[in-house]
């Protein structure tokens, strides 16, 4: 019966094809706007995600600064510096790295080749805060941070740029005015979320930077990996406590320093993505319930054209609930079609936007289900009091109707 | 004997549209019985009541006064859903206008009242077909209404009514479209059908020769029951 049904309503939607198409078009942009916007935003989480985890996994980031209520650093703050670092150090036994970074951007040359890149000094432990690895070659010895030694690890885009394909090991490149001995390649890590290559690169033991291109004992930056299960806030606590005491903070005091947890972080932009996604996701929504009042008054149309047929099934035996369901399925399979296609279109559209903004397309099941629950949903909804007027009709009225 | 014979029973039935000054009695006090296996024709002039008789007749009206039993129930009293099931069971129509559902091929049209009885589908386009034969309509199941004839469609509307084999078959100006010949051809086909299958029929007509195929005119006038005469026996 309900078969027969749906075979009814598909013909009686084939019959007009324009008109239905018309129809459906309210759903279709209903639904593709949603799915599209949903596709598109939940790429975006996770390329934020995953820009972020790619500085490394429970990485918390210090930084010297001057805690001002406005959130401006305007006032040079006092830097970080090796009693700082050693009293992390020290007091993070659990830490699964703990690693100092000065940085600066300087020209690399190398034969007739030359770049600016961004040159750091550090550790052998960044590359493990950092989940970063070298592709070809080594990373740095504990003695060669110790010592200072004139030793480099070059990142891909500067690899490129000076050796093509081949092995840098062992060549010498200029940094700034002096040279170093290339050890290492690291591995890609591609473009920042802020659209910075991360690989035009070079990393050198921290002594060696300070020495010989920055002149002072400045560290700017130092990474705290937490171990994986420990809270990262608690670590937050720890380094807070640490760094107040080497810096000398009095009691009551603002911090001159700036703990970030890169988790929170990821956590806070990804949950304000989505609820930019669920608030865009919403406003589609919205054409949804027009195109469903689309629905209703082409079901209405549609009733009243048919009062004659409506009339002969009443007199030929048929119940008010087959009339009412009759209508009623023929509205849903009308949504219905329009949310199948406007899932097309939103997958379409969401494709070709991820293939243009360089996020990864990820299309939920769970959001596909739902826009074909809701466009059914909104079949059986705006569909149901045409139905119910086309049900109730009086035969002897309905068969007179021209 | 008698009770179970009759099928129809008008017992004084009231049928008044509007209110107050506009009240018009369409039936005032309508009472006649039809037994089973009659072939009636009910005649009179527009406005007489014999189409509101017809309604009533066929369940697709109530009385707003009298009784009006149909197979010994109280039709009158019966709710929409409980009609639409009496209908289904019991009565067939045919109209005037055919009243074929367009697009849809003549084997469709028969199943129509098969699938409001949940029958299923193979048994339904086999009843179809029977139907469709006994009407001599074999060969033209896939034809749509636009691709027959007027007698062919009014054929495809006969086969509709009976394909459900019913105590009742309801016809409203069966030939009112169509030509003298094929006005015969339809009477001949109601008559073989009353005489094969029993079938009692209550037809609305108002020309006298199509009446003449009936073996008992009742005859409305403003409401009331005018005539009622059997067809002479001799005849």
């Amino acid at each position: 019966m309900l078969l027969e049904t749906v075979r009814l309503a598909l013909r009686s939607v084939r019959r007009n094809v324009l008109r239905s198409f018309l129809t459906l078009l309210g759903i279709v942009i209903g639904v593709a706007a949603v799915i599209a916007m949903v596709t598109i935003g939940s790429g975006t989480t996770e390329k934020v995600k995953s820009d972020i985890s790619r500085l490394g996994s429970n990485l918390l980031v210090v930084r010297a600064a001057r805690p001002d209520r406005s959130g401006s650093t305007s006032f040079t703050p006092r830097k970080l510096d090796e009693k700082d670092m050693a009293g992390l150090v020290k007091g993070l036994a659990t830490a699964r790295a703990v690693s100092a970074e000065a940085q600066s951007t300087v020209r690399v040359v190398f034969g007739a080749q030359n770049v600016s890149a961004s040159v750091s000094g550090t550790d052998t432990d960044y590359f493990i805060a950092r989940d970063w690895d070298v592709a070809l070659g080594r990373v740095f010895t504990e003695s060669e941070v110790r010592g200072g030694t004139n030793v480099c690890v070059i990142g891909q885009t500067v690899r490129g740029l000076f050796f093509g394909a081949g092995d840098p090991d062992g060549q010498s490149i200029r940094v700034a005015k002096t040279s170093c001995r290339v050890i290492g390649v690291l591995e890609s890590k591609g473009t920042s979320g802020f659209g910075q290559d991360q690989d035009n690169v070079v990393l050198m033991p921290l002594l060696s930077f300070q020495r010989r291109i920055a002149g002072d004992r400045d560290i700017d930056t130092i990474y705290v990996s937490a171990t994986e299960g420990v809270p990262t806030s608690g670590v937050q606590e720890e380094i807070e406590t640490i760094l107040r005491e080497t810096r000398r903070i009095a009691p009551g005091a603002d911090d001159n320093f700036d703990v970030r947890d890169m988790t929170q972080i990821a956590d806070a932009m990804a949950s304000a993505t989505a609820t930019m996604t669920g608030m865009l996701g919403a406003v589609a929504g919205v054409s949804l319930l027009v195109g469903g009042i689309g629905i209703m008054n082409i079901m209405l149309v549609s009733v009243t054209e048919r009062t004659r047929e409506i009339g002969i099934r009443l007199a030929i035996g048929a119940h008010e609930r087959h009339i009412l369901i009759q209508f009623l399925v023929e509205a849903t399979v009308l949504s219905l079609l329009g949310g199948l296609i406007g899932i097309a279109i939103g997958l379409a559209l969401a494709g070709a936007a991820s293939l243009a903004l360089s996020i990864p397309f990820a299309p939920s099941l769970a959001v596909i289900l739902l826009a074909v629950g809701f466009s059914a949903l909104i079949g059986m909804v705006f569909g149901f009091f045409p139905a119910l007027r086309g049900a109730r009709l009086d035969p002897i009225v309905a068969l007179r109707h021209e | 004997m008698a009770a179970d014979a009759t099928l129809i029973r008008f017992d004084k039935v009231w049928k008044t549209y509007g209110k107050g000054e506009a009240k018009v009695h369409a039936l005032a006090g309508v009472s006649f019985s039809i037994a089973r296996g009659e072939f009636v024709a009910i005649m009179g002039p527009s406005g007489s009541g014999k189409s509101t008789a017809m309604n009533i007749v066929g369940c697709l009206d109530t009385p707003t006064g009298g009784r009006y039993d149909f197979l010994g129930t109280d039709a009158g009293a019966l709710d929409r859903g409980r009609r639409a099931t009496l209908r289904n069971r019991h009565i067939g129509f045919v109209f005037q206008g055919y009243n074929l559902l367009a697009r849809t091929t003549a084997a469709e049209n028969v199943e129509l009242p098969l699938i409001y009885r949940g029958v299923p589908a193979s048994e339904r386009r086999k009843l179809a077909m029977r139907a469709l034969a006994e009407v001599g309509l074999e060969g033209r199941e896939h034809h749509t209404p636009a691709e027959l004839s007027g007698g062919q469609q009014q054929r495809v509307a006969i086969a509709r009514a009976i394909v459900t084999r019913p105590t009742l078959l309801v016809a409203d100006e069966p030939t009112g479209n169509l030509d003298t010949a094929r006005s015969h051809e339809i009477m001949d086909l109601l008559t073989r059908l009353s005489e094969e299958f029993g079938l009692t029929i209550v037809m609305v007509t108002h020309e006298q020769d199509v009446a003449g195929y009936a073996h008992r005119i009742i005859g409305f006038l403003d409401g009331h029951v005018a005539s009622d005469r059997l067809k002479a026996e001799a005849a």
